[in-house]
């Protein structure tokens, strides 16, 4: 497969909760992106709307856009919506007998504590689990066992199962079902069988099996993940296939490429069947798009930040590989799936400054005032102050010129709400406050990127940060210094940042067989084990047009000290097949990648070691144009120059004078000294004092820290 | 001190702790650690006193703090940077010898400034039985290693010496070195973060900051009790160790803005290892009061200012030395807890305004069973089942408690899955649920609790040992609130199916409940007991208190609870009044059932007769 | 009932008597202990929720009721012959 075939165009979307953003681009051309709103239940019509957007800024209608698309690429929170408003399937369990209990128990307080913030888990009278997808009244146990080594113990009763599928079907009335049996990742016969059961008395119930769908041991994360993709199963395919009925009637005759929570792409059709794959696919595309713009750049440590109107989402790169959630969770469900890591906080430009009813101490968040009504200067009825207005009071954005003017800002509305309902009690100008405000934030964040970097044996100063979204560019100059990151870069994409990543990704197939063996053990017990998994790899990629070249395997291994918890996905240096010398290679970095996670003295060699999962990652290279290059102009910026005004200067400690510059009339070449501010048609960039802005030869804006 | 840089700074302090407890888990990688999360980390002042207090099982934030002023008076004159203490003696701050507490000094520009201290639950301690829960001492000196406070790190060197003789005195000597070297690594991470801070805030600022977290914590926490009316709440605990029954007897009382915990009247110690000390006592009401009372306020010394405290010496609530504590925390610091929890949600709910912060007991007995022996592998392992740590919510004054919700004392505490324990121990599972009918009835049921059972597979000596410490067998441990049934007992049950076997019957493979078992249940609660062959072990956990009258709780409820399982329909009918047929609530039936229990009611004898 | 509340199910009422929230009935002067004007029925806590109770024979679960309308007021585990729990609230 590759971008040769129907035209020259490749084109991403990405369905956001708010918006739907489109990147298009071909060889020798500039970037274009498209912006609209999302159309929740209907996504699609917002993802033509924003292709619409983007197509006619090259003078192209969608259909004749679409005409000369070799490729379309696709990322949706069509999944992660169905769980947050509750809008899944009616759904059944089928569970081994005397375990029915398993989803529900969410293994103890497991499932009422896990995703509450601190304050939630310091108040645990006020906590409650979220409400079981599947009630305990819609499960049903089977007699059935296998033990830990997948040894059958007790066979599948058959007409158990049977009775139990019609009990559910006929008199709970079950549209979808879940089948999660105890060690079922072992041997996942008896499942299977269930399946073929379901699917001979019950047609058309959609089945998610745990063992297809989570072949990893633990069964309560299990059997969440199998309930969650029955729950979301239906809908997610139903989506994939009509947007797929919906491009081809639009005259689109090339693949469409589903974005995952792994930061791969898989085909449609297979997409389609994997509901739990496409959860968090956004923030997962956010960090493959700063993968790419690393390697662009030639950076391959990378703080990857991304601040919307809700949250302040950050991941982590570093030397060009991505970490892996290890307790992934939808609205407060777990799952397993490989998902890339994103730690986020309650900070965006809509969340609420408020002070603390009891303390009276000011903070920022979690609650946020989203688009409506939003900040108090939008204008649009919102009466609590937020983040947004506290940039507009601390002389960062301009009232008049805010997403290209569209809106203008009611700086005195946001003054007079602000000093009443914060700065008056805390005994302190509007602009004394907002400061404050404003440093709390920019503290926020520094302490959510200090938790992701150095709590996990990353030192911040050997990193670049990448700011996305529409409110990064506003603090990333304070907290970037705080943290000491090599630079600051502001891409030219930073607010469609998820569709410009789907942009970058490859198709990427993940396999993985649960088994332990001894560390080490002989290689070829190892590549027994990796023989079917290559097989199937190979056949896909085959399948999806993709050999030789355009195809790579990534071979890794789980391991963990005898006695311990943690296991450590450990790359297979050079590949497949092993050798006994890689098998010893894979044990020594994996006791040095363990001590660089777990840090010094956690390795405890006086246990054997194990190997618990085989892992093949299986990628399909997906041909596309390059970026075009700027020619670079001169650095002086007096073209774009627009005026001075009063800004917060970081080093001042107070209002000064700033610079303003206009983005779009910045050349590639130019550089800003700080402070200053850069104002976009989406976003605004900050540049402190000390700190100097430049723009590239691809128009994004690298900040250097003195 | 402005407030903004107070906001960043306590902020930040809060993370250095968040760091610190992901340092400690990391390092250890046991399950108790980290799915009990049997743990905790804190700062202190230089004083010694609580300067924040994280989220782990709580009891040990105030008696950590006892354990850096004991230290500070032992060590007086040299204490120097880079050092680490020890100390474990629950007659000088700790619960009991397992729990080690491990805590440093930080300093700055050569000034100590602060403290950190954190503990884990080791994995074995030299007491006279696996896993330091040990039912069979008479007294402290059977109950392991015990240190009121020695330098295990001296200016950031270990003291070989001291770690070997340490060593040598434990069971699985790396598995204790590891617990040790995770909360050395804990500490350290604290220390690093602690002076990072002070370095970009300076010195006095944040000692100013953490001055006024600790007056702030004091003044909302005053300002709280004062919202609150003036009275007085008992509460009683029982609890039995073979034969012996144990009381706690707590009054407290508030006056303005100050509070008093006065367990006048409780039992005298008991020979068995369930006693707290005065400081195991102290730190078990605070457990509670912390999250009840101040889940909104800083957990610091401003919160402790308020509290007076009165033990009588000798009890069960403040034993003498040489009397065994290996299981205080599952004996009477749970009560203490227990009878807490009750008192502070009776004066909760004595006000319009904080009524829906009340609850009903969570939890109200831990089942620690350790199993030891060989494992499938052929390794000699010892481990607690974390169904312990699944727990029980207590009914709340609008919301049920939650079924194997938790509890309190340790707010974040999680079981293993049964997949984890049967590939580590060799056991088999037969079942495990949610148990019907254990949660206290009430307008609010109380959250039901776990029952499973185990049987021995794949065992390479036929199979494992178990110690059972189980209280809570007799009494009902989680109390109701507002009218609210206490939740159900514990129960554990060796199923003799060897024998079974051996009368020549067909032994049940795959029961999926106690009645279904084929060999005699024999009801145990103490000691260590074998798990070999065909026999199985059978336990139950209590369930959560109840709140309000059971008569008021909604019929649609109690049919919700049928069909989910956790109610039966006897117990609807007997205690809730409710009648239902064919998947509805019989509204006739159920009006005139309720009328009938109501006027039973009112032919019973006055209190007073 | 209106009142000031001094738990989840007794106020004082105008007359500065602890009252049952449900039906108003007078259970003794505010300030006082007043279990001993309720109604007490006092019952074995082994089954009194369903089979889990499997408490000792000698442990009892007390249930004061209101005399009024038969409200449960209070529960208590209890072995014969311990006093009542008394609670005062000061309002």
């Amino acid at each position: 497969m590759s971008a040769g075939g129907g035209g020259r165009y490749v084109v991403a979307t990405d369905v956001g909760g708010t918006c739907t953003d489109a990147v298009l681009f071909a060889a020798g051309e500039p970037v274009r992106l498209g912006k609209a709103l999302s159309t929740p239940p209907d996504f699609a019509d917002g993802v033509l709307a924003a292709v619409a957007v983007a197509a006619d800024s090259i003078g192209l209608g969608t259909d004749a856009l679409l005409a000369e698309t070799a490729l379309f690429v696709h990322g949706s929170t069509v999944v992660d919506n169905t769980l947050l408003t509750r809008s899944g399937a009616k759904t059944g369990l089928i569970a081994t007998e005397g375990f029915e209990d398993t989803l529900t128990m969410t293994r103890g307080a497991y499932g009422r504590w896990a995703g509450l913030t601190e304050d939630g888990i310091k108040h645990p009278v006020a906590t409650d689990r979220a409400p079981p997808l599947v009630p305990g009244a819609r499960t049903r146990g089977v007699p059935e066992r296998v033990d830990y080594k997948g040894a059958v113990l007790r066979p599948l009763d058959e007409d158990a199962a049977r009775e139990a599928i019609r009990a559910l079907v006929d008199d709970a009335g079950v549209d979808a079902l879940a089948v999660a049996f105890l060690w079922s990742f072992y041997n996942d016969g008896h499942e299977r069988r269930v399946g073929e059961l379901i699917r001979e008395i019950a047609p058309s119930v959609y089945v998610t099996l745990s063992s297809e769908i989570a072949p990893v041991p633990g069964e309560y994360e299990r059997t969440s993940t199998a309930v969650i993709n029955a729950y979301a199963g239906r809908i997610a395919r139903d989506y994939v296939t009509s947007l797929q009925g919906l491009l081809r009637g639009r005259g689109y005759g090339g693949p469409l490429l589903v974005m995952q929570g792994y930061g791969g792409l898989l085909p449609a059709d297979e997409a389609a069947g994997r509901a739990v794959g496409m959860l968090e696919c956004g923030p997962a595309a956010g960090v493959i798009g700063s993968r790419h713009l690393g390697r662009l750049m030639e950076d391959e440590d990378i703080i990857a930040c991304d601040m919307g109107g809700t949250t302040f989402k950050v991941g982590v790169i570093q030397g060009g590989a991505i970490d892996y959630a290890r307790e992934p969770m939808v609205d407060r469900y777990h799952y397993v799936a490989p998902k890339i890591e994103v730690v986020s906080i309650g900070a965006g430009g809509g969340s609420i400054v408020a002070l603390d009813p009891a303390s009276g101490v000011p903070g920022v968040g979690p609650a946020s005032a989203g688009a409506r009504p939003g900040p108090v200067c939008y204008g649009l009825g919102g009466e609590e102050p937020t983040l947004t207005d506290v940039m507009l009071l601390v002389g960062y954005m301009d009232p008049g010129t805010f997403l290209g003017g569209t809106i203008t800002l009611d700086a005195e509305a946001a003054r007079r709400v602000f000093a009443e309902k914060i700065a008056a009690p805390l005994g302190m100008s509007a602009e004394e406050a907002a400061i404050g405000i404003y440093r709390i934030a920019a503290a926020q964040i520094t302490d959510l990127i200090h938790e992701i970097t150095v709590e996990r044996g990353l030192d911040p100063r050997d990193f670049v940060l990448h700011a996305f979204g529409g409110s990064c560019g506003l603090l990333c100059g304070v907290f970037g210094a705080e943290l000491g990151v090599k630079r600051i870069v502001v891409p030219y994409t930073a607010s469609v940042n998820a569709a410009f990543g789907l942009l970058s990704a490859d198709i990427v197939h993940e396999y993985s067989v649960t088994k332990t063996l001894p560390a080490p053990s002989p290689a070829d017990e190892i590549n027994a084990i990796y023989a079917p998994m290559l097989e199937r790899a190979r056949d896909q990629l085959a399948a999806e047009g993709f050999a030789g070249d355009a195809t790579a395997l990534d071979w890794s291994v789980d391991l963990r000290y005898g006695r311990q918890v943690h296991e450590v996905t450990t790359q297979v240096a050079g590949g497949g097949p092993m050798t006994d010398d890689g098998v010893a290679r894979l044990v020594a970095d994996f006791e040095a990648l363990y001590e660089r996670k777990f840090g010094k003295g956690s390795a405890y060699r006086a246990a054997s070691m194990e190997m618990t999962m085989f892992r093949l990652s299986a990628r399909g290279l997906v041909e596309r144009p390059r970026i075009e290059r700027a020619a670079l102009a001169d650095a002086d910026p007096a073209p774009a120059h627009i005026g001075r005004r009063e800004i917060f200067v970081e080093a001042a400690q107070g209002l000064a004078p700033a610079d303003i510059y206009d983005f779009e009339r910045l050349a590639p070449g130019n550089v800003v000294a700080g402070p200053a501010v850069i104002h976009t048609p989406i976003t605004t960039i900050v540049v402190q004092a000390g700190q100097s802005g430049r723009m590239d030869a691809y128009r994004n804006v690298i900040v250097e820290l003195d | 001190m402005d407030p903004i840089t107070f906001s960043i700074i306590r902020h930040r302090l809060f993370r250095v702790i968040d760091e610190a407890v992901i340092t400690l888990k990391h390092v250890s990688g046991s399950a108790i650690t980290n799915e009990g999360h049997d743990l905790m980390v804190s700062l202190y002042r230089a004083d010694g006193s609580l300067l924040m207090g994280g989220v782990g099982f709580l009891h040990h934030l105030t008696s950590a703090a006892e354990a850096c002023k004991a230290v500070i008076r032992r060590f007086e004159g040299d204490i120097g940077e880079g050092d680490v203490f020890l100390t474990n003696c629950p007659y000088t701050a700790a619960l009991h010898t397992s729990d080690i507490y491990l805590v440093a000094p930080i300093h700055h520009e050569g000034r100590l400034v602060a403290w950190s201290a954190c503990f884990v639950h080791v994995y074995d301690i030299g007491a006279m039985v696996p896993g330091g829960f040990s039912p069979e001492s008479r007294d402290i000196f059977t109950e392991g290693f015990s240190s009121p406070g020695i330098r295990l790190v001296e200016g950031g060197t270990m003291r070989r010496d001291v770690m070997d003789t340490l060593l040598n005195m434990v069971r699985a000597p790396e598995m204790v070195a590891l617990d040790l070297s995770s909360m050395i690594a804990a500490n350290n991470v604290a220390r690093e973060r602690m002076v990072a801070l002070i370095e970009k805030y300076g010195a006095d600022p944040v000692d100013r900051a953490c001055a006024a977290l600790v007056d702030q914590s004091e003044t909302l926490f005053r300002k709280r009790l004062r919202e609150l009316p003036d009275g007085r709440w008992e509460s009683r605990q029982y609890f039995d160790i073979e034969g012996e029954t144990c009381k706690v007897l707590l009054a407290m009382t508030k006056e303005g803005d100050a509070l008093t915990f006065d367990f006048t009247g409780s039992s005298p110690q008991s020979h068995h290892g369930i006693n707290c000390t005065y400081w195991a006592s102290w730190g078990g009401f605070f457990a509670p009061l912390f999250p009840l009372l101040c889940y909104d306020i800083t957990w610091n010394d401003g919160v402790l200012r308020p509290i007076r405290m009165i033990a009588p010496e000798g009890s069960v609530v403040n034993c003498t030395r040489p009397a065994p504590v290996s299981l205080a925390t599952v004996g009477a610091i749970q009560s203490v807890n227990n009878a807490a929890c009750t008192c502070i949600a009776k004066m909760l709910s004595a006000s319009e305004s904080y009524a829906k912060e009340a609850t009903a007991v969570w939890h109200g007995s831990h089942f620690a069973i350790f199993m030891f022996g060989l494992n499938q592998r052929r390794q000699e392992a010892i481990g607690i089942l974390t169904e312990t740590f699944g727990g029980a919510g207590g009914a709340r004054t609008w919301a049920d408690g939650i079924d194997v919700g938790g509890e309190i004392p340790n707010p974040i505490g999680r079981m293993a899955n049964v997949e984890t324990t049967e590939a580590t121990f060799p056991v088999r599972y037969l079942f495990r649920r949610a148990t019907p009918d254990t949660g206290g009835p009430g307008r609010w049921r109380g959250g039901n609790g776990i029952e499973f059972a185990l049987v021995q597979h794949d065992s390479p000596e036929g199979g494992i040992n178990y110690v059972v410490s189980g209280k809570g067998t007799e009494f009902s441990m989680s109390e109701g609130l507002g009218g609210g049934y206490a939740g159900a007992p514990c129960a554990y049950r060796w199923v003799h199916n060897n024998a079974a076997r051996e009368a020549g019957r067909n032994v049940n493979p795959y029961p999926t409940s106690l009645d279904a078992m084929t060999g005699e249940a024999e009801t145990i609660s103490w000691g260590v007991f074998p798990l070999k062959g065909e026999d199985a072990l059978y336990v139950r956990s209590d369930g959560g208190g109840g709140f309000g009258d059971p008569l008021e709780r909604e019929p649609a409820r109690v049919l919700a609870d049928i069909e989910a399982g956790m109610v039966s329909e006897g117990v609807a009918a007997s205690v809730y009044g409710v009648v239902t047929a064919a998947g509805a609530v019989d509204e006739t039936a159920t009006r005139e059932r309720r009328k009938a229990l109501r006027e039973a009611r009112l032919a019973t004898p006055m209190a007073a007769e | 009932m209106s009142g000031t509340r001094i738990s989840a199910t007794l106020v004082i009422d105008e007359n500065r008597a602890i009252a049952c929230a449900a039906c108003g009935y007078a259970l003794g002067p505010a300030g006082g202990p007043w279990k001993d004007a309720a109604r007490l029925d006092e019952r074995p806590m082994q089954g009194a929720g369903g089979a889990p109770y499997s408490n000792a024979e000698r442990v009892l679960l007390r249930r004061f009721l209101c005399p009024g309308c038969g409200a449960l007021l209070d529960t208590e585990c209890a072995l014969a012959g311990d006093p009542f729990l008394t609670d005062i609230v000061k309002v």
